[in-house]
């Protein structure tokens, strides 16, 4: 992993077009701005993964399982 | 076309119920095709089954059958992606997950719902920018309205 040392108002550029920025440094918190081309989602990587595994338990789900409403 | 799957055997489908996930769905980038299938009769529920893989599916609803308000916050870009705008009809799937044996533990992902454009049936499945919504939301509640509604 690359690791840079910025200062608050510096940025790192990803390629030509990904700009980050950081905007303020409070404590333990860091909030940081993403300039991206609109073809580019930007997620916070928390929720992505929890997406995944999400999925990766939702794909274990068998029709037995599923309610009817029909004999509800 | 007829369709191997794992929970329902050999399925015959029309070429135009195949939809496209150009990215796949989020952890299984590497399935992109899929189809809708009901899951019975008059139920809600329709399965998202891979074309490539036949043990691959997802249980989907409608998220009205289940919720009364659910207005996700779709990026532009996320609308881009599959050709539509941001305020163009979409149709909105929700993924279910079952623990094995145990109905009642149903709960949806509201947190990354699937659109699908229902016009050139390219999907996507998205993660919304409401940070109200979590991967696992409990419906039985949900799912007691519905049956009393069904009754």
């Amino acid at each position: 992993m690359l690791v840079l040392t910025r200062k608050v108002h510096q940025s790192i550029m990803i390629g030509d077009s990904i700009e980050v920025v950081v905007l303020e440094v409070r404590g333990e918190q860091v909030r940081i701005g993403i300039r991206a081309p609109k073809t580019v989602p930007v997620h916070r990587k928390e929720i992505f993964e929890q997406i995944q595994s999400e999925n990766e338990e939702a794909a274990k789900t068998q029709p037995e399982d599923v309610p009817d409403s029909r004999s509800a | 076309m007829i369709v191997k799957t794992t929970r329902f055997g050999e399925i015959n489908l029309e070429e135009e119920d195949r939809i496209t996930l150009a990215d796949g769905m989020l952890g299984f980038p590497d399935f992109r095709e899929y189809v809708l299938i009901q899951h019975r009769e008059g139920s809600p529920f329709r399965w998202l089954q891979s074309l490539n893989e036949p043990s691959l599916a997802f249980l989907v609803v409608p998220p009205a059958q289940i919720l009364n308000d659910y207005s996700p916050t779709i990026a532009e870009e996320e609308a881009a992606a599959i050709g539509v705008g941001a305020d163009s009809p979409l149709l909105t799937f929700v993924v279910v997950t079952i623990p094995k044996g145990n109905p009642h533990g149903m709960t949806v992902n509201l947190a990354g719902p699937i659109i699908i454009n229902p016009e050139n049936r390219f999907g996507r499945q998205i993660v919304v920018e409401n940070t109200c919504y979590g991967t696992k939301h409990s419906v039985l509640e949900g799912l007691q309205t519905f049956r009393q509604v069904a009754a």
